[in-house]
């Protein structure tokens, strides 16, 4: 099986990812629905009772409180929708059989740019969802090494398609 | 760009169009144009053999040199194409 042009790997793949773009984009809509709703309204924290953590001091979580983690999840969400598009459209000129296209560079910066704003997101979560109050022992702030080795990658990859980026200019210029 | 390719005078010479050049040559009028403007970036043995055999001419009489400071190539442009 081919890996790149039309009813290649990369045209499946593209695929996968226009329905994942599509479902994070409603998740993302369904969050923002939550967030008003438990910012409006008295809500019943037993209705998100996989978000109370058992033996918080606090005990059960308030409204705003449940809207600051669907806040986090909403941008956690929101970033790797970011991600997912830029992929998208990275996959694309892999379906048309043009993996060196120079705005994939652009692309893959932008890729590793998201995922280390993840990964920072990640490591101040806690404050973000108002929870500090109750969990004020509890701050992760360690680095998630697979998230930021990723980040690195990404941006290697980024530099391998420059170079690939060029010489495919210089192949077109080359009579 | 240093080199220089002098095509446009040895068609003229040789009172041969463009398009009948490239028809000869089996390279299309497009590329025979990015190299008769000087955007080239490389040419082909294959490509100056070509040349000189249907413009009965030596790579010398195709090809100079201007002197002046080298060209850097450098980064192209990464934005081109439409996202």
């Amino acid at each position: 099986m081919r890996a790149l042009g039309p009813g290649s790997v990369s045209s499946f793949l593209k695929v996968i990812l226009d329905v994942v773009y599509v479902a994070l984009a409603i998740s993302i809509v369904l969050i923002a629905i939550g967030m008003i709703v438990t910012l409006l309204f008295d809500v019943d924290p037993a209705l998100f009772s996989n978000m109370i953590r058992a033996g918080a001091p606090g005990g059960a979580l308030t409204g705003p409180e449940i809207a600051g983690e669907l806040l986090v999840g909403g941008l956690y969400a929101g970033g790797v929708l970011a991600i997912v598009g830029q992929l998208r459209r990275l996959f694309a000129t892999l379906t048309a059989g043009d993996p060196f296209h120079p705005a994939n560079v652009r692309r893959l910066r932008t890729i590793g740019l998201l995922l280390a704003a993840l990964g920072v997101l990640e490591m101040v979560r806690y404050p973000l969802t108002l929870l500090d109050a109750k969990l004020a022992t509890h701050r992760d702030l360690t680095p998630n090494v697979t998230t930021w080795f990723a980040v690195l990658v990404v941006f290697v990859l980024a530099e391998v398609f420059r170079e690939g980026a060029r010489l495919r200019h210089d192949a077109e210029l080359t009579i | 760009m240093p080199i220089r390719v002098r095509l446009d005078r040895i068609l003229l010479d040789k009172r041969m169009s463009l398009t009948e050049l490239a028809d000869r040559v089996g390279v299309t009028i497009a590329n025979l144009s990015i190299l008769k403007t000087g955007k080239a970036r490389a040419i082909r043995f294959s490509t100056l053999d070509a040349l000189c055999r249907e413009l009965d001419c030596q790579p010398g009489d195709l090809l100079g040199f201007d002197g002046g400071p080298p060209v850097d190539f450098g980064d192209e442009d990464e934005d081109e194409g439409i996202d």
